[in-house]
């Protein structure tokens, strides 16, 4: 045996063959595992049962469980410091006045009034919140308080010896049970409650819209039924009309698709866009306002800024204003009035909208597009429009049109959110750069 | 009795130590030196990704802020986050904490595959030059849970990224092997399964984790860097390929990486409360069992990161279901620890602090994570400063408040000195209270609507935002409480003794810092460690160490 450890080799049994297999450790390592080699020596053997039966001569009730026995000796506390006394139950009912006042904040809190529900399943939502913050508040105080009495009230003192121990008290059968049925039992319910709301968002149901959200970098773009082009960021949706909204990114193209989020936090309703899979969500708006549409998917760049409206409106404000897109997209919207354009706006707007990809320098200095500080006289600046220098009018075309070609992609005027005025501004300050 | 006649037996094999530098200091097989050079290295790498934090703090104190450029925010809070998850917590806890103490604590002189030991270290600094290094190439900029197709399109920093976290994975898994056979076959004799203590039982499940979960985190990086670098299309779903895999491959390792994250926190507290408490932890087994339940548990819930993706209605129902059970094993150590205070004889000395510290933060954030398990919830706060909140709640209220806690009850284990007492309660409070200024008002703001990952925000925030960062900048500066207590110990620290908490696991039965071999005789293990108020349980422990009382 010990002439085998010398060797500061690792034995290993080797499946149930026998075969021993060794393996050198260069210079001659001291932890060989030789350890483990001798837990399977007669020499540990000999010395484990010899430790035992010591063990059983000083007092310990040895054997193969670990539980903490008591042994003979060596136990005198007096067992009267342990009882739950007036002071305990004084900290119980304490803690228990908080958290009654805590679960009654919870009932009263006007979520309404922070965060308004403007949606269907809004208000399941919150009563499931509310709910699990009611339970949350007594777990929290009696947690937290406890932690603080117990130090406290059982800190060591002055008067106690260095060598002072606690309560030898290690086990309750009944109060681990409660402590593990009571939140069981809890987890049932709230998953059972859970799981009934679910079906609003999932379940097929009679929809009177069925309209596509699509994300783009960095846009939303709706699609309802009936209407030739998209609308871009301004989502209207008539009051307590159940929407169906199919939800999915894309991009021209494809493969610059990345994924997007439609969260609107008053109708608590959250879809991930992901590119090549078309998910249907369901809610029925039920609150008139104007709410956030927010993108939660880190999506690039533009991600900050990625974010829309939704106006929830009257049925008739609905068919009005449904009415008149069907007639703009058939018009091709009002001219644009270039002579108008006033360059400090111009500059507040470039600031907000154009700098997420385009920076106020020379054309080398992209960004996601290029630099746009010499537009207008800049030989490196191409040709985009008609073959010719730009100028004001091909600018404004491609600010109403969009762009997309070997420089990149770059959203239509409605993508973008900016109307004929802005266009016009933009231009103005663009020509007051390179003055 | 035979006992006495063979007890010199096993002294005989003990090797010298090396005696050049480089095999005593860089690459030693020492699992204590291992283990120091662990600390030292994710100490570093704490400092960068906790730089970069503030430096997020600065951008997102305003709402218009132009601190950062966008482009560098969004790789400014992917590197943070990867930095701490793979860079700094998980290795902490395994690779410096899980060295330095669970060998001790078993009764072995070293981990079972030393060269694989210090292979797993130095796996760690290349792994930290290529993320940090990621930035020169353009780092990536989707966070650290770098969802394809955006991070297919991000420049080549993202590959950068893929190999630090891979590398990472390989040390993780090797670790893990290494501690699983060191747990099963290297155990001093007489310690069974219930007489471990409870941080080797938290490590040993931890093992079981990293050995299992990270092949697949493995498997999902190699897809992407292939994907990258050879266009092999495994996730663009432009050419048949899906983004929703990679979600669900990388959650089936980051869940159980979230335990592999808190587990060995678990077991750091479970030893730092009954010494502080002078009294044996209460429901031994149900901690033990609790441990198990939720390393197996966790391969069972990744989806519930995926409420928002798209999946069908009733696969996230058992998702919600089973996430919604964790909570149960999870409540029963909560409770116990809670209850192992009950009667004690309480020393608030430093660690116990940290560990009061980590069972309040660590609970709020199990209780969110129940909100944002059940799945009407989980919709509105997916993606949101919730989320935000949460995850620092249990990563840093947890995990950082559990690390800094086994920091200073095993600082004088480690460097035979002890930490000035004043400055570490200074260190907690500073920590618990800024920590809970930073990310409390998360929750809120997360809810009223404000989106994770943007570098600029509505205004409505602002003034919350502002209040966050300022917390957050004291949060950072407690750290330097910490650094100048750990100058001050080593340069003129008192001396600690072998056992200055009056600790009855083994690792206190030998001199601080242990000898090159640990243990000149293997002790034989008579009954579980935590039986205060008994004689200690250990034969073959040299006398003048076999003593509990504490000195501090």
């Amino acid at each position: 045996m010990l002439a085998r450890r010398e060797n500061g080799g690792i034995h290993g049994r080797s499946g149930g063959t026998g075969r021993r297999t060794r393996l050198k450790i260069a210079r001659g390592n001291p932890s060989c595992g030789f350890d483990s080699h001798l837990r399977q020596c007669d020499y540990f053997r000999t010395a484990f049962v010899a430790a035992a039966e010591d063990a059983l001569a000083r007092g310990y009730n040895f054997d193969k469980s670990s539980g903490f026995a008591e042994s003979t000796n060596a136990l005198n506390h007096d067992q009267d410091d342990y009882r739950l006394d007036g002071g305990f139950w004084r900290a119980v009912i304490v803690m228990g006045i908080l958290s009654a006042l805590g679960m009654w904040g919870v009932v009263v809190f006007p979520i309404e009034r922070f965060l308004p529900e403007a949606a269907e399943p809004a208000a399941d939502i919150d009563w499931l919140f509310r709910f699990m913050a009611f339970f949350s508040v007594p777990i929290l105080v009696y947690v937290n308080g406890f932690l603080l009495y117990f130090a406290i009230r059982y800190r060591k003192r002055v008067s106690d010896s260095s060598d002072a121990t606690g309560s030898p008290i290690h086990d309750h059968r009944a109060l681990e049970a409660w402590w593990t049925a009571i939140p069981a039992v809890l987890m049932l319910v709230l998953g059972l409650l859970s799981y009934n709301v679910l079906p609003k968002y999932y379940g097929a149901q009679a929809a009177t819209v069925t309209m596509e959200a699509i994300g783009h970098k960095w846009d939303f773009e709706f699609r309802y039924p009936g209407l030739k082009q998209s609308v871009f960021n301004d989502l209207y949706l008539p009051i307590n009309v159940p929407v169906t909204m199919d939800i999915t990114s894309t991009e021209a193209n494809e493969a610059d698709a990345v994924i997007h989020s439609f969260w609107v936090p008053e109708f608590r309703v959250k879809q991930d866009m992901v590119p090549g899979l078309v998910v249907p969500i369901h809610f029925t708006p039920d609150r008139l306002g104007t709410y956030r549409i927010i993108c939660t998917e880190f999506c690039g760049v533009g991600h900050s800024d990625m974010w829309g409206k939704v106006h929830v409106v009257s049925q008739s404000d609905f068919d009005t204003w449904y009415a008149k897109q069907r007639t703009q997209a058939a018009s091709g919207g009002p001219p644009i009035q270039l002579a108008h354009g006033d360059a400090s706006a111009g500059q507040a707007l470039f600031q907000q909208k154009c700098s997420v990809c385009h920076n106020a320098a020379p054309f080398d200095q992209k960004k996601v597009g290029p630099g746009l500080a010499n537009l207008f006289d800049d030989p490196k600046h191409p040709n985009l429009v008609d073959g010719k220098k730009a100028d004001s009018a091909d600018v404004a075309t491609i600010l109403e049109h969009g762009y997309t070609g070997d420089m990149g992609t770059m959203p239509n005027m409605q993508a973008n959110g900016i109307s004929p005025a802005d266009i016009a501004n933009l231009i103005a300050y663009l020509q007051s750069l390179h003055k | 009795m035979a006992v006495a006649d063979i007890s010199h037996a096993p002294t005989g094999h003990i090797h010298p130590p090396p005696e050049t530098f480089v095999q005593k200091y860089v690459f030693s097989f020492d699992h204590k030196v291992i283990a120091v050079q662990y600390f030292i290295t994710t100490g570093l790498f704490f400092v960068l990704a906790g730089l970069l934090a503030e430096l997020m703090r600065a951008q997102l104190a305003g709402p218009n802020n132009h601190v950062l450029s966008v482009t560098t925010y969004n790789q400014a809070y992917t590197v943070h986050g990867s930095a701490m998850v793979w860079l700094v917590i998980i290795p902490v806890l395994t690779g410096a904490f899980g060295n330095l103490v669970m060998p001790l604590q078993i009764g072995a002189r070293d981990v079972a595959f030393p060269w694989l030991n210090m292979f797993s270290f130095w796996l760690l600094p290349p792994a930290g030059l290529f993320l940090f290094g990621s930035f020169l190439l353009g780092a990536p900029e989707a966070g650290w849970t770098e969802y394809p197709p955006i991070s297919l399109q991000e420049p080549a920093g993202t590959s950068m990224w893929c190999v630090a976290i891979f590398l990472i994975g390989v040390s993780s898994t090797i670790t893990g092997i290494n501690f699983l056979v060191t747990i099963i076959k290297m155990r001093a004799p007489g310690m069974t399964w219930t007489r471990m203590p409870l941080f080797v039982w938290a490590t040993a499940v931890t093992a079981f984790l990293s050995f299992i979960a990270t092949a697949n985190l493995s498997a999902a990086l190699a897809a992407l860097f292939i994907e990258r670098v050879f266009n092999v299309p495994f996730y663009d779903p432009s050419r048949g390929g899906s983004p929703v895999v990679w979600q669900h491959v990388f959650w089936f390792y980051s869940h159980p990486a979230v335990y592999i994250m808190i587990l060995p926190a678990f077991g750091i507290v479970s030893e730092i409360i009954p010494t502080f408490a002078r009294r044996p932890i209460f429901g031994y087994k149900a901690i033990a069992y609790s441990s198990t339940a939720i390393g197996l548990m966790s391969f069972m819930v990744w989806a519930h990161h995926m409420f928002t993706s798209g999946l069908a209605q009733w696969v996230q129902l058992p998702f919600m279901a089973l996430t919604m059970l964790i909570a149960v094993p999870t409540g029963i150590k909560v409770f116990s620890w809670v209850a192992t205070l009950w009667a004690g004889k309480i020393r608030l000395a430093s660690p116990l602090l940290f560990v009061l510290g980590f069972l309040s933060t660590f609970t709020f954030g199990g209780i969110t994570g129940i909100f944002l398990a059940s799945v009407p919830v989980d919709i509105h706060e997916h993606a949101t400063y919730f989320v935000v909140a949460h995850l620092h709640y249990v990563l840093f209220g947890g995990s950082i408040f559990g690390i800094f806690a086994g920091l200073y009850f095993w600082w004088p284990k480690m460097t035979g000195r002890m930490l000035d007492e004043g400055l570490a309660k200074l260190h907690f409070w500073l920590m618990f209270v800024s920590f809970n200024a930073t990310f409390l008002p998360m929750h809120w703001i997360g809810l009223l609507g404000m989106p994770r990952r943007v570098a600029t925000y509505d205004p409505i925030y602002g003034d919350t935002n502002l209040f966050i960062s300022i917390s957050a900048f004291v949060l950072g500066a407690s750290f330097i409480v910490f650094a100048y207590n750990a100058l001050k110990s080593a340069k003129n620290g008192e001396v600690s003794g072998p056992n200055p908490w009056g600790a009855r696991t083994l690792e206190w039965m030998i001199p601080s810092p242990p000898p090159y071999y640990n243990f000149d005789r293997i002790p034989i293990v008579l009954h579980g460690p935590y039986a205060y108020g008994e004689p200690l349980p250990y034969r073959d422990v040299a006398p003048e160490y076999l003593d509990a009382t504490p000195l501090h």
